[in-house]
């Protein structure tokens, strides 16, 4: 082997290979990212499974029956994927950035990278469950009238209404989860503080304008007038907020411990 | 020869705190230097700067002729290999591996296989639960594989034991004869690496305080021992960098002696002695000024 | 290596000491620069430098694409070089340190004859 002469160096490796690699990066050990939140996944449906089994055999009548269906239908057990893809985005900033930036990454090709990620975990993951909605459908709850897909909550008939709102969901958490880790990332233990502080301020300061100026019913109107689909839809601000914000934030992100 | 790193008037501040002070260097293509200096003095910083992990307060950096932050044409052909590098939750060497090559163009498969048995590294362990010396091996292994054109070592011997550290050197040394490439290392054992180096560079407080070719540094000090009477004759009007006393006995340490100097001072009977290049660093980082004068 | 010399002066050394010794035969092969800075844990630039100073000396030459060689000749070059050496790095100390134990010149020969059989 000869002399790496500065010339002939290795290829000037375009910004795009490194934002593929960042990609590839965050399935490179995924069993955590992937398999595993299939699996508990997996065991909360049959430990679900066996409760509505068990409801719906031990009724007799029909007005009970529907009232425990209907019931089924609030169940929040679907949302244990959605708060785990937060805690992956979350991983993923604290944890894979430092290893990105040892294998000299530039922060804006480890967003770009990571962002393509949760996309593309996003579509796949909302891909799987609007297929197990399908399911859950045709089998009339399973064969025991359960709802853990077809929630009321996603009311959506048309599939792809469906397929929609899981997507934007899934990408709320993504992206909510990586811009707060990456306060953490710039500012630390501090930096946490600080927005969680700010955080609670305008919650309460909310509230409080909100009692002030006797509006609770009005926000309740909005709620309701907006529904689900409309809540979801609004979700896509805050999200793309976190998507830019995090960005800025990780930019002059430091290794400092 | 090619200039691949040149710094001029680098300084770092973390709010009131100067970490890096005024520094200007220039480090050549296709050698080994070393970053020398106590804990705290700036050489991990120094080496963050130089790869765009951190952002300069001001002066400039040039690395294969441009600044290295946030390009990646530049830290493409760089690896820097921490003691401090973090990894994902739950990930094994092997996942290392398997990711690295992506990211060095130059990777060795077939060397890295080699190391790992070397170093006997366990692919397939969780690295949470590996021990400091076979943490470090990852990031050895990870450098010297990389064959990456400019690559940077910050302490990467903690917890590896004698065996292991010599191994590495070894490996460095092999690899580096046969791939020629540009290495900065920094280390508290000096001694241990004084006869890879080529350039070596010190740094304390902030500042540079030695930078140049370790051969002129072998040459820039010497120890006089003998009778104290004759010593201080033989010393008097030169720069002295450390002084010893044990009864009627002295041994001072002073700057360089030509060959002329050596013969008068054989003929005056004393002995001469070289300067380890870990006394000399020692000897000019030394802050306790209390520390010139010793007696027994 | 010893600290008050530079490396590279300490490798041709060793080398002309082989070649001495006859470890090293004439119009034999060397080892090569890589070969010696592994062997010796030193840098390859330091190893190329002492080699270059033998080869700048004469003692050793460079065949094209295959190695460094002993020249003809550089064991007896050596030898005169050492002689000449001899007085100033052996006999100069040898005497200084009998002057401190109060040996005479005409003690000292005897010792040396003494040694010599």
């Amino acid at each position: 082997m000869t002399t790496i002469a500065l010339s002939r160096s290795a290829s000037r490796t375009p910004s795009s290979n490194r934002v593929l690699a960042t990609f590839r990066l965050h399935f490179v050990n995924y069993e955590t990212v992937v398999v595993l939140p299939w699996l508990i996944m997996a065991f909360i449906f049959f430990v679900n499974w066996m409760i509505w089994w068990m409801i719906t055999r031990s009724l007799t009548s029909a007005t009970d029956l529907a009232d425990a269906r209907e019931g089924f239908g609030w169940s929040g057990a679907m949302f244990f994927i959605f708060v785990y893809m937060m805690v992956v985005a979350v991983q993923a900033v604290n944890l894979t950035f430092p290893l990105a930036q040892g294998y000299g990454v530039t922060r804006r090709d480890f967003y770009l990278g990571t962002s393509l990620a949760f996309v593309m975990l996003a579509v796949a993951f909302s891909l799987v469950l609007t297929v197990l909605a399908f399911v859950e459908e045709a089998t009339d709850g399973w064969g025991v009238g359960g709802s853990m897909f077809t929630l009321n909550y996603f009311g959506g008939d048309v599939w792809y209404e469906r397929l929609w709102m899981f997507l934007v969901v899934f990408l709320f958490f993504f992206f909510i989860g990586a811009a707060t880790a990456a306060i953490y990332v710039r500012w630390h233990t501090k930096g946490m503080y600080a927005f969680f502080a700010v955080l609670g301020l305008l919650v309460i300061g909310s509230a409080a304008v909100a009692t002030l100026t006797r509006s609770w019913p009005a926000v309740g109107d909005w709620f309701v007038a907006t529904g689900v689909e409309g809540l979801v839809l609004w979700s896509l601000v805050p999200t793309a907020a976190s998507a830019v914000f995090g960005w800025l934030i990780l930019r002059r992100a430091t290794p400092r411990e | 020869m090619n200039t691949v790193i040149e710094v001029a008037g680098l300084s770092k501040r973390f709010g009131g705190f100067t970490a890096i002070d005024d520094v200007s260097i220039a480090i050549e293509e296709n050698s080994i230097t070393g970053l020398l200096g106590r804990n705290g003095a700036g050489k991990t910083t120094m080496m963050q700067l130089l790869t765009g992990q951190e952002f300069r307060s001001s002066g400039s950096i040039r690395v294969f002729g441009e600044d290295p932050v946030e390009n990646s044409g530049v830290l493409a052909r760089t690896c820097f290999v921490k003691e401090s590098q973090k990894y994902p939750d739950d990930y094994k060497p092997v996942h290392v591996f398997r990711s690295a090559p992506w990211f060095f163009p130059n990777w060795d498969a077939g060397f890295a296989e080699r190391l790992v048995a070397d170093f006997r590294l366990p692919l397939t362990r969780r690295i949470k639960k590996l021990s400091r010396g076979q943490l470090s091996a990852i990031g050895v292994i990870v450098g010297l594989a990389s064959r990456a054109p400019l690559t940077f070592f910050d302490e990467p011997y903690l917890g590896l034991d004698a065996v292991a550290r010599q191994t590495f050197y070894d490996r460095l040394l092999e690899d580096y004869a046969e791939h020629p490439r540009t290495v900065v290392l920094s280390t508290h054992l000096i001694d241990e690496v004084s006869d890879l180096l080529e350039h070596v560079v010190v740094i304390d407080e902030g500042r540079i305080v030695i930078d140049g070719s370790a051969e002129e540094l072998r040459d820039s000090a010497s120890t006089v021992a003998g009778a104290r009477t004759a010593v201080d004759a033989f010393v008097a009007g030169r720069r002295v960098l450390h002084r010893e006393e044990l009864g009627g006995l002295a041994s001072v340490t002073v700057g360089r002696l030509d060959a002329a100097d050596r013969k008068a001072a054989s003929a005056a009977g004393l002995e001469l002695a070289g300067v380890s290049l870990q006394q000399l660093v020692i000897r000019t980082t030394t802050t306790d000024t209390s520390e010139g004068r010793r007696s027994a | 290596m010893d600290e008050s010399r530079p490396i590279f002066l300490q490798i041709a050394e060793r080398i002309e000491n082989d070649i001495l010794g006859g470890a090293l035969a004439e119009e034999g092969q060397v080892p090569s620069t890589n070969e010696f800075a592994s062997f010796y844990r030193i840098n390859p630039a330091t190893a190329g430098k002492g080699v270059n100073l033998l080869v700048d000396d004469g003692i050793l030459y460079k065949k094209r694409g295959i190695g460094m060689f002993v020249s003809e000749g550089s064991r007896e070059r050596l030898v005169a070089k050492r002689r000449e050496q001899f007085s100033q790095e052996f006999v100069r100390p040898l005497l200084a340190e009998a002057v401190k134990l109060g040996i005479s010149p005409a003690q000292l020969i005897t010792m040396i004859q003494k040694e010599g059989s």
